[in-house]
Formats: structure tokens, sequence, C-alpha cells
């Protein structure tokens, strides 16, 4: 069954589509990478399934309704951008979200901030790039959420981090439970998901079993990235 | 509704700490010209504290529509537009914390000034005499003071009404400003002038309403008048932002 999905969904911004009449379904149990280069649309997509930015036409739905208050009960996001108020400790952090989402559990919080060797005491406006990744990842992924979309986790991250990184958002992995991670850094997640999502162009080009692309086509995702994205990709767009 | 209101609250608790302070340097100079019988420190005093009690309520009305911009066009915005709440709620957190902090201001300033009116006549030696000095304090400071309590609690509440009913046609025209004219030229001009339109409206209408009124009655239904415009506005801005917003 379909947790979350997108029926014929498009963005406008004045002359500027960024999302073309997309349609994508995500299932639990599965990891998924969303690909493609900056401006594909892969964010706008994120967050009109947060129902943070409004869709221009069609809709996201999840559990089969339209998205909104309840389906934020369950669906966790991490986008590029800091977004934490500027008063606030990476503990406050934590108790906004303890006081807001009911899957949040403080104790896990403290955990995977311990984990990533961050200080609760932190103000959130003096973080470098790097702490702020992880202080997002630690207040998203110490939700109980059913789906997670993390945009970008992985950026501007150094190597060490992104190990932390990776290994908190693996443990969410269940079969009740969909992961989408959207990255450049696509031999990193080559080795964690098992469904690729192209975007291209505001379309979406391709979503593909990692496994099956493997045995198929004999094509790893770096590959199929690269043919898709190549000078030759022009025609792989999905009509 | 209560936690989105706390944290509205911690978004202007700096500025209220502000005019917490700057009350209290005004009520130690009014108090140390009651006890020092210093007319010049106490018409600083009342000075300070009545500047405190007028631009602390115009600026806390004021930074709320400069929080709301914020929250709308900042990614802050994720803060409140990711959590399991929708538009009215989160809306409806800001005008009632604000409204509160406004009620709550005003009060305290109307109970400071009662109780400093106390003080004054016990300390001063009666009505006359502390009424006397207070005359000669506002002289020195070029004030008319005219006490009529008898109309002043209505004036007052339909004063803090009218301004709160202002800071949501504000709301209205912020949000207009990032979903109906968001990317548009001159959506900053448009949005203003469509707020002064409105306003002008809504003082039209107050005044229509109380026109043919006296006495009481007339605090009395531009008290009823205000809540009215103000709850109209304020469901057809969550209503704009549940449709149209995108942060």
């Amino acid at each position: 069954m379909n947790m979350l999905e997108c029926r014929d969904i498009t963005k406008v911004y004045g002359r500027k589509t960024a999302v073309d009449h997309v349609s994508l379904q995500i299932e639990p149990g599965r990891i998924y990478a969303m690909l493609g280069p900056n401006g594909s649309g892969k964010t706008t997509l994120m967050k009109m399934a947060m129902g943070i930015v409004k869709p221009t036409s069609g809709g996201f739905y999840y559990q089969g309704e339209p998205i909104g208050v309840e389906s934020r009960k369950e669906i966790a996001y991490v986008s590029t951008e800091p977004y934490f108020y500027s008063w606030m400790t990476i503990r406050d952090a934590g108790k906004y979200y303890a006081d807001f989402f009911e899957d949040f559990s403080m104790q896990e919080y403290e955990r995977l901030l311990d984990r990533m060797e961050l200080t609760p005491d932190m103000r959130t406006k003096a973080l470098s790039s790097g702490m702020m990744a992880k202080v997002k990842i630690a207040v998203t992924m110490a939700r109980k959420a059913k789906v997670y979309l993390l945009d970008e986790p992985l950026n501007g991250i150094d190597l060490l981090a992104r190990d932390q990184i990776m290994e908190s958002v693996l443990e969410a992995v269940d079969p009740e439970v969909a992961l989408v991670l959207s990255s450049h850094l696509v031999d990193e997640l080559e080795k964690i998901v098992d469904t690729a999502i192209f975007m291209k162009d505001s379309h979406l080009v391709q979503v593909c079993g990692v496994e099956e692309l493997r045995m198929r086509e004999g094509k790893s995702l770096v590959d199929k990235y690269r043919e898709i994205y190549g000078h030759s990709g022009e025609r792989n767009r999905m009509e | 509704m209560l936690k989105l209101m706390k944290y509205e609250f911690r978004k202007t608790m700096f500025s209220k700490m502000i005019l917490l302070v700057i009350t209290a340097v005004a009520e130690l100079a009014y108090l140390a010209g009651v006890f020092l019988k210093w007319e010049n420190c106490m018409g600083l005093g009342i000075g300070g504290l009545a500047m405190c009690g007028i631009i602390g309520i115009f600026y806390i009305g004021v930074e709320s529509l400069i929080v709301f911009q914020k929250d709308l066009n900042t990614k802050q915005s994720y803060m409140l537009f990711l959590t399991p709440r929708n538009s009215y709620q989160i809306l409806g957190a800001k005008i009632l914390e604000n409204g509160i902090s406004i009620f709550i201001t005003g009060a305290f300033f109307a109970v400071l000034a009662a109780v400093d009116f106390s003080i004054g006549i016990l300390y001063i030696g009666g009505l006359k005499e502390f009424l006397d000095v207070v005359a000669q304090a506002a002289r020195f400071i070029s004030i008319e003071i005219q006490i009529e309590p008898g109309q002043m609690l209505l004036f007052f509440v339909s004063m803090l009404t009218s301004w709160l009913m202002m800071i949501v046609i504000g709301n209205l025209a912020i949000v207009l400003s990032a979903t109906v004219f968001a990317g548009k030229k001159f959506s900053g001009i448009v949005s203003f002038l469509l707020y002064m339109v409105i306003t002008w409206g809504a003082a039209n209408v107050l005044s229509l309403i109380s026109e043919p009124l006296s006495g009481d009655m007339v605090y009395l239904f531009v008290i009823a008048g205000a809540l009215v415009i103000l709850t109209a506005m304020y469901l057809l801005t969550g209503w704009i932002m549940e449709r149209k917003l995108s942060v």
C-alpha cells in the first residue's frame, strides 16, 4: 500500500515551473534516494509533501487522505536550511519538538546528541553548518515517524560526521517506515538505498530499484546517474 | 494552542523585559519624587510611566507584526508550519498572545497608576495636596491631567480592542503580500495600501455604529464592533493561509 503519494502535482513560481506534473508513490519498508541536480524539483516536491509549499495543481496524499495536520504527526522532514529560532539552544530545539510531536523522545534525542558529540547548551545560531546538520538530524530522528523526508542531509558535511548522520538515519529503518533521502552524493547513497527517484528539469525521469538496475541493466546507481544527467540524458525524460 | 502561545511569548520576551526595566526606572523616579518631595523628579517619573504605557502597548502590537512578517518570510517559518497545527491555530495563537500581552500591559500600567496614586495620596497627606503636587509636576513636563474614572475603563478597553483590530488587519496585509501578491512588483506597497483602506473602512464602520449612541454605549459598541471585525479578519487571513501560503 502507498503511504505517501502525489498525483499529477505541479508547482509554478511566477514563470518558473519547479515541479511539472509529477506522480509518485512512496511505500513503507523502503529507503529511497531522490536524485537530481540543483533546480530539478527535489526540494519543492518534499516541501509540498509537508504542506509548507502549496501546489499549483494536483496534490499529495498520506494514507489516502490529503496531507495536512494529521500527516504532519507522522511525517518527519529535515530541510537543507537551518530553521531554528535564533534564541534556541540545542536543548531548546528538543523541547520544542517534544512540545509539538507526540512521537518525539527526549531520551533518544539526548542519545543522538551524545553520539554526535553535541553539547545541549550550545546556541543553535552559533553552530557551524556541520553541527547544524547534526542537530537537525538528531531532532528529526528522535521522532518515531512513519515517513522521513531528509533533504540533503549530508550537504557540506565532513566524512566522519557523515558516518554519524547515516548511522542515526539508518536506525529508523523498519518494515513500516519509509525513508526518502535527497542528495548529490550518489555513491554515498548507493550503499544504503533500495529505490532511486530521478528528477530532472522539474520532471520525474525514472523510479527504479537499485538491485533491479544491477540485475537487469548491469548498471550501478552512479552509472545510471551519469546516463540520465550526462549529455545523453535528455532522451530519458519520462513523458 | 497554549504551546504555540508560549513560543509566541518567548519570541517577544526580550523587548517586554526592556519595557519592564525602563518602567522600573521611571517608577523609581516617581517614588523618589514622592518620598523626597522632588516635584521635578516626580514629574519625570509620571511622564516616563505614561510614555512606557503608551509606547509599550503600541510597540507590543507593532512587534507582533514584525515577528509575523519574519515568521512567513524566513526559514524560521518551518518551526511553525512543520508542526501538526493548522493555519487558524498558528494565527490564533499569535493574535491571542498579542491580545493578552496588550491587555496585561494595559492592566499593569493601570494598576501601577492606581498604586502610585494611592502612595502619593498617603504619603503627601491628602487627595487635594497630592493632586496639587501632581498638577505642579505635570506643569513641569507640560501635560494636562484630567482624571475621569467613570468612563476611563470602557475608554481604555475600547482603545485596546481597536488597536488589536488594527494589528489583525496588519496580519491580513502581511499574508496577502506573502500569498496573493507574492513575487509581484510592488507587493509590499499594494499590501500596505490595502491595509490602510481596510483600516479606514473598519474605523468608519466603528464610527457609524457608535455615532447615534451616547455615554457608555459608544464604548460598548466600539468594543463589540472591533471584536466582530477582528474575528472576520482573522478567519479570512487563516483561510488564505490555509489555501495559498507557501513558506
